[in-house]
């Protein structure tokens, strides 16, 4: 690391060497970016395109604002023109608020309610006095807001039904497409009109309460429909009753809420309103009280667990530990990314083998010991000492495992008594590993006697 | 994103006045709107890596555990100072292990129109061909709060040789082989000494090895000397399969092989000899042929300094051909291979006669001191079991040897340090017997 003396150099910007820089040129990047920019803009295209296409029907659906054929403005007008306000709402915290005995409160889409939703809503509505009308709930909603009524799993085979009960509103508008889920309830007083196969598609349940609240507490106040002035066309005005302003609050209005559960949507849409008895049986079941709050469930209804006096964790905190905080988050980012940065990418090499040479050995030595075979480590032994011992005493290195040749040659050099010569170098293997041991010192004591003598 | 730990430090103390004089979007801004702009003039103000231009110099050849130096020129051709850090990248291996970080980095800085001269001490722990990587560089702007990078690729190789450790017993051989020069045939009589000089009798000389014609002709009476013959043909054989693989302490075999070969071949070439060198696993890694004396050892260690063991099978019977082929007429062929039993019974016992038929063989092969040292543990029974393992694997490789023996080869077994010393005692005994 040593920096030359300064060194002035005349021309250096023209120096024609070409560059050795590995950062690519503009053109390269354009070259290189090019595809995916080209599949980037035909994946946006198709998706507006696959998006404009596909939004059709579905758009709005069941929206007392919305003007498309699955819309509710037709209903939402006509309730109007009959003094009955309109609401939407889109959290349950509001619908939960709005609740009220003289409102009813619709609920477009109840499956699409998680179960904390599902009960919070319960809890709201069944004290409130006012009309809760569930629009096509399915199984996973109707036993936790309608409690007592199950969805039986199949649909029912015909749109369009009959009435065949006493509920003066079903009874009124006559036949209705209303066939959907099909309901099955025990709930005592409940009414149970447009059977399909026995069972209803529309169901009304009395005030759930043990009062002897009388189950044919359906406001007197039914709202047909004036014909010729709504956005929806004039609908086939079945209910022949006198219409009665709408805003008259019933006479006698129930100390705790009824419930409405209607199979299907149908009656609501805007392009079937004006079919069969519809209109009629939608202004009845919505236009027994004053207000309807129409709730539409949304995924922006987050505000769930804040209970409206109870302050979060970060209401609490004064405002600049929070901003601080943000702060420092930015600062931390900003540290993360200088340490992330290397100076160039990692160089990769390849690596030498690496073996042991004396692996075969090692792993002879350890299958010797896992097989516990004494023999052959004695044998192998025995025969290395003879090996080494045949030149130290003048035996051929051929007859140094013949005992006949090695041992009389051997005898003159021991002199320690003793010692069997015989059983060492040619004896029995050993018996236990204390033994093996004992006969490789052994051997060792024998071969440094015969190198002293 | 190229920030610095400066930027960092600045936003984290930008947390004071937002937190206590200005919580809101307002005082966030009026911190860190400022602080973007001060990013974004240092980018502009920073000298482009692009355009720097960038040339290398220095060492290209070093031996293994010496160090090389590269030096690298960094030309700023545009008008603003280049301040900053540039890495010179390396292969892991060409640096000293642990140093890799802060050898690799410098500290760089360049005024406009001006050069600078970088050295990078490379120090490599392995043979062979190292190749330059890429050189980053890291431009800082004027207020040190946003860099850019970028690299160059400025190629260079760094050839790295053998070591060569075993050098250091050359001058004990060359002395050695000086004795068998001028010695009177009583001593070393064989049939391949050649005639070298006369002289005039001393005391002591053979009276057999008084030349009477050379006499008549003079007044004193002369004797005939010997030296050992010349201009034989050697030809050494590397085995690179993958017994060569094998490491014996911290080095694979043929590293040993190698220090083997080339205080051989430094020695032979002293001697007068033609050394060739021919190193074979399945196909010919390395070939050698007809350099002259003085040349032989360079263009040997540039061949050795590539070689790599190869985990294939040694084809013996490629080997031999190749080997008969490039030792053309009655030569000693030194094959350096190891002693495993089933390589040598099924791969080259089968082809040895085609060699021993022209040529003298010699086989040397590197033994473990790992196993010496197994066959002397004593103590517990895992001990004596490895005792007798090694026991074993020795008593197998004698057999070899034997084997070997009895085809004429002579067998050199040593442990890696005692290769080398002892492949040219055995070729120094085997001129002065006049068996070349």
């Amino acid at each position: 690391m040593t920096e030359s003396p300064r060194a002035r150099i005349p021309s250096v910007a023209d120096s024609g060497t070409a560059s050795t820089s590995t950062a690519p040129t503009p053109r390269q990047l354009w070259t290189r970016s090019r595809g995916i920019a080209l599949a980037v803009v035909v994946l946006l295209v198709a998706a507006v395109a696959i998006a404009a296409v596909r939004s059709g029907d579905r758009h709005g659906r069941l929206d007392p604002r919305s003007a498309d054929s699955q819309g509710s403005r037709a209903v939402a007008e006509l309730l109007a023109d009959r003094g009955v306000s309109t609401r939407v709402v889109t959290t349950v915290k509001e619908a939960g608020d709005a609740a009220g005995p003289d409102t009813t409160l619709l609920v477009a889409d109840p499956d699409l309610l998680d179960d904390r939703r599902q009960s919070r809503l319960h809890d709201a509505t069944v004290d409130s006095g006012g009309r809760t009308v569930l629009v096509a709930p399915g199984s996973p909603s109707v036993s936790k807001l309608a409690p007592g009524v199950t969805a039986d799993p199949a649909a029912s085979f015909d749109s369009t039904l009959s009435p065949d009960c006493a509920l003066p509103a079903a009874r009124r508008a006559g036949s209705a497409d209303v066939g959907g889920v099909r309901y099955d309830t025990l709930v005592p007083g409940a009414e149970a009109c447009y059977l399909d196969d026995g069972l209803p598609s529309l169901l009304h349940l009395p005030a759930t309460s043990a009062k002897d609240v009388p189950s044919k507490d359906v406001p007197s106040t039914d709202v047909p429909p004036k014909t010729g002035d709504s956005a929806a066309g004039p609908p086939k005005n079945k209910a022949e009753h006198a219409p009665q302003k709408g805003n008259q609050a019933p006479s006698e209005p129930p100390a705790r809420g009824d419930t409405v559960i209607l199979g299907a949507p149908d009656i609501l849409f805007n392009d079937r309103l004006d079919e069969h008895g519809n209109a009629s049986l939608a202004l009845q079941l919505l236009g027994s009280r004053p207000h309807v709050v129409w709730y539409l469930p949304s995924l922006s209804d987050d505000a769930l667990d804040d209970t409206a006096d109870d302050d979060s964790f970060f209401d609490l905190i004064p405002s600049g530990w929070l901003w601080g905080t943000l702060q420092l988050t930015v600062a931390a980012v900003l540290a993360a990314l200088w340490r992330a940065r290397r100076l160039g990418p990692l160089v990769p090499e390849e690596l030498p083998v690496a073996i042991r040479a004396s692996e075969t050995a090692e792993g002879r030595a350890r299958l010797y010991r896992k097989a516990n075979a004494r023999d052959r480590a004695a044998s192998a032994l025995r025969s290395a000492t003879r090996t080494r011992l045949a030149p130290l005493v003048g035996v051929p290195a051929a007859r140094a495992h013949t005992p006949e040749a090695l041992l009389p040659a051997l005898a003159g050099r021991l002199h320690s008594p003793g010692q069997d010569p015989h059983a060492l170098l040619f004896g029995p293997p050993p018996t236990d590993d204390a033994d093996l041991t004992a006969l490789a010192d052994r051997l060792d004591a024998l071969e440094s006697e015969v190198r002293g003598s | 994103m190229p920030v610095t730990g400066r930027t960092a430090l600045l936003a984290a103390i930008g947390s004071l006045p937002v937190g206590v004089v200005a919580p809101s979007w307002t005082g966030f801004l009026a911190v860190n709107v400022p602080l973007a702009l001060a990013c974004a003039c240092d980018f502009a103000l920073a000298a482009p890596v692009r355009r720097l231009r960038l040339t290398r110099a220095g060492d290209t050849t070093t031996r293994l555990g010496e160090p090389a130096d590269v030096q690298l020129t960094v030309t700023n051709p545009t008008a603003r100072p280049l301040r900053g850090e540039l890495r010179d990248a390396w292969p892991p291996s060409s640096w000293q292990p642990g140093t890799e970080v802060t050898a690799s980095r410098n500290r760089l800085d360049v005024p406009p129109g001006e050069r600078r001269r970088l050295t990078t001490r490379l120090r490599p722990t392995r043979r062979g061909d190292h190749r330059a990587d890429r050189v980053t560089i890291r431009s800082r702007g004027p207020l040190g709060l946003f860099t850019r990078q970028g690299s160059h690729r400025v190629p260079w190789t760094l050839r790295v040789l053998p070591p060569f450790t075993s050098r250091k017993h050359l001058p004990s051989k060359l002395a050695r082989l000086r004795e068998l020069d001028g010695r009177t045939s009583v001593l070393i009589r064989g049939q391949g000494t050649e005639f070298d000089s006369l002289r005039e009798y001393v005391p002591g000389d053979d009276t057999r090895s008084i030349d009477w014609r050379a006499t008549a002709r003079q007044s004193a009476v002369a004797v005939r000397t010997w030296r050992p013959e010349r201009d034989r043909h050697i030809l050494l054989v590397l085995d690179t399969g993958r017994t060569s693989a094998g490491r014996v302490g911290d080095a694979p075999r043929l590293d040993a092989s190698m220090d083997a070969a080339l205080l051989l071949a430094a020695l032979a070439s002293r001697a007068g000899d033609r050394v060739d060198l021919l190193a074979h696993d399945r196909r010919v890694r390395a070939l050698v042929q007809g350099k002259a004396a003085g040349d032989v050892l360079p263009s040997l260690v540039t061949a050795l300094a590539t070689l790599e063991p190869e985990l294939v099978e040694t084809d013996a019977r490629g080997l031999t051909a190749t080997a008969l082929r490039a030792a053309p007429r009655s030569s000693l062929i030194v094959l350096l291979t190891s002693l495993e039993a089933a390589p040598i019974e099924e791969g080259l016992l089968p082809v040895l006669p085609r060699l021993t038929q022209r040529h003298t063989v010699l086989v040397a092969s590197v033994a473990d001191p790992h196993i010496t040292e197994m066959a002397g543990a004593r103590g517990s029974a895992e001990a004596v079991y490895d005792a007798a393992a090694a026991a074993q694997a020795q008593a197998e490789r004698r057999r070899t040897a034997e084997q070997l023996t009895r085809y004429g080869v002579t067998v050199v077994d040593a442990t890696p340090d005692d290769l080398a010393p002892a492949l040219a005692d055995a070729y120094l005994s085997m001129k002065a017997a006049g068996r070349l």
